[in-house]
């Protein structure tokens, strides 16, 4: 392989990096606050407001039945507004987080719910509020199993990013696309797939090692 | 300390609305340790969970300390909340917080700063016995010691009331007397008002004061706990009582024919409960003494409950009609529980 199509790669995996690394990043900051209003605000639960539960539960729902490919295509107009652009990998994480966030979202309602009830009744017992009991006990509770659903996220977004080539998102998904599938060069995409498999393979790894280091059960 | 005014609690059930509490009403004295002892669904877990207000009572007023639970806030709730402690059946520690930190987590709550809560947690963990486990996981402790832990977390407020939800039903009889020890032990040293629910009479037996029986969301008795087991009044109180006491009449009795009237040579069986003083006296030495009367003594038991010496005897007078009416007179008239189980015909006297 020339030296050329190698910083070709280099590059297109720093994209790859970054698209997943900036839309993971934003889907964490929205979808596990997502996860805790969806549990808390269920029927009986420390916030309840069933209206609002029903709501976001329907929003979410609708998120993930839309196949990536054409949610993508479908927000256009909104990706535009957001990053000024439709093309490039700057437009591609508006669309990677947007389908992230319901997807963290729902993965995260499903660890807190595991936490214990007795739990939550011992911390109102002892006075707790509402944002403590989320801040002190279910968030620190659930921890082991927010990372591994963490580590879900970042795999299926490099899954995704992939799909973005399509819309010139850029990185190893469009490399491999132009170059492997469109110039008939199977060595690039067999670089792509193996490069694209060793990095999920680090990423579930250090996400099994650290949820097993923070549960303490 | 504690008062519950016609308490009711209505759940919406599938099959139509359930009446968990059907008006309750209960005054717990400070310093005392009250047991509330019920068969699972007769209501006692709701009850204990609308003393702090855990379960909101559907009718009625919770009185704590003076303080109206029923008619606060939510903010003003959980400050009082934090006067009333509460353990649990199955401890509730925080798995991923050491026992140190399960025990500052109240204080931490109370946003104390770490020194504070290093003076603070450390003598409660002296008072469990936990001191050298401070670094351990819940995971890492047996039965036992997670719920000193949890008494430990319960008691770092310096609340005035403890509830104990269950607290030793997880656990075996021997850790079982531990920890009701420990908490009899706190109930001395702290002035700590107890509240336990339970299904075990052992332990009301072992630490309660007063206890209240409950049913079908009722209570339907309450005393101190030996009037309870000298003179309870009704079955499902027996019931309970039988689970320690044997209040049966030994097999082959039971079988008699028993009439309520004195009959040509037939002899009186008597159940006679001694406690106390009444328990130490040679009162059967001196009925015979005094009376020209056989004493047969079919069955006994000698318990103690907190401390105090509690027996059992079913006993058969046998004599002339007089003698045997002398005798009841005389046992009448000492401190006893007596129950006439009827006269039986001599010749079909069971061997006892």
């Amino acid at each position: 392989m020339s030296p050329e199509m190698l910083a070709l790669l280099a590059d297109s995996f720093v994209e790859t990096i970054y698209m997943v690394g900036v839309s993971a990043f934003i889907a964490t900051l929205l979808g596990i606050p997502l996860g805790i209003v969806l549990v808390t605000t269920g029927q009986g639960h420390i916030l309840e407001n069933t209206k609002l539960n029903a709501v976001l539960g329907a929003v979410v729902n609708a998120t993930r039945s839309t196949p990536f490919i054409i949610l993508m295509v479908a927000i256009i107009p909104v990706t535009r507004a957001l990053a000024g652009t439709s093309i490039g990998t700057n437009a591609a994480i508006v669309p990677l987080s947007i389908a992230a966030i319901p997807f963290l979202g729902r993965i995260v309602e499903a660890a807190i719910r595991e936490v214990d009830h007795g739990v939550i009744e011992a911390a109102q017992a002892m006075g707790a509020s509402p944002l403590q009991i989320i801040r002190k006990v279910l968030i620190p509770e659930a921890l082991p199993a927010l990372v591994l659903g963490l580590t879900i996220t970042v795999v299926s977004l490099i899954g995704y990013s992939a799909m973005a080539g399509a819309v010139g998102g850029g990185g190893l998904g469009d490399l491999a696309i132009r170059y492997g599938y469109q110039r008939f060069r199977p060595d690039i995409m067999l670089a792509t797939v193996v490069i694209l498999i060793a990095t999920v393979q680090l990423v579930q790894s250090c996400g099994d090692r650290l949820a097993r280091r923070l549960n303490k059960r | 300390m504690i008062e519950l005014h016609g308490i009711e609690k209505e759940y919406r059930g599938a099959a139509g609305p359930i009446r968990a509490l059907r008006g309750v009403d209960l005054a717990v004295a400070a310093g005392e340790i009250f047991g509330i002892i019920g068969k699972s669904g007769a209501g006692k877990s709701t009850l204990i969970r609308c003393i702090n207000m855990l379960e909101r009572p559907s009718a009625g007023r919770v009185l704590v300390d003076g303080r109206e639970l029923t008619a606060l806030s939510g903010r003003q709730l959980r400050a009082a909340r934090k006067k009333i402690g509460m353990i649990f059946q199955h401890f509730n520690l925080l798995s991923c917080r050491t026992v140190f930190d399960n025990v500052a987590f109240p204080l931490e709550l109370d946003g104390k700063s770490r020194r504070e809560i290093e003076a603070e947690v450390a003598p409660l963990l002296e008072l469990v016995g936990l001191t050298d486990r401070r670094g351990q996981y819940p995971a890492q402790l047996s039965g036992g010691q997670k719920q000193r832990v949890a008494i430990a977390r319960a008691l770092a407020n310096n609340p005035k009331v403890l509830l104990c939800d269950e607290a030793t039903s997880a656990l075996d009889p021997q850790t079982t007397r531990s920890i009701l020890e420990l908490l009899k032990n706190i109930n001395r040293k702290l002035r700590l008002t107890i509240v336990l629910i339970t299904h075990e009479m052992p332990v009301i037996k072992e630490i309660c004061d007063r206890v209240a029986v409950i049913e079908d969301g009722l209570i339907i008795e309450q005393g101190t706990v030996t009037d309870l087991f000298v003179r309870p009044q009704t079955a499902t109180t027996r019931d309970f009582i039988r689970t320690i006491v044997n209040h049966d009449l030994p097999p082959g009795l039971a079988a008699r024919a028993f009439s309520p009237l004195p009959q040509e040579g037939s002899s009186l069986m008597l159940r006679l409960s001694f406690l106390g003083g009444s328990a130490e006296e040679p009162v059967i030495a001196r009925l015979i003494r005094k009376f020209d009367v056989d004493v047969n003594i079919l069955f006994g038991n000698i318990d103690t409950i907190q401390d105090t010496p509690f027996g059992t005897l079913v006993v058969e007078l046998a004599g002339e009609q007089a003698a045997v009416s002398g005798a009841l007179n005389y046992l009448q008239a000492h401190e006893l529980g007596i129950e006439v189980i009827g006269y039986v015909a001599r010749n079909a006297r069971a061997v006892g």
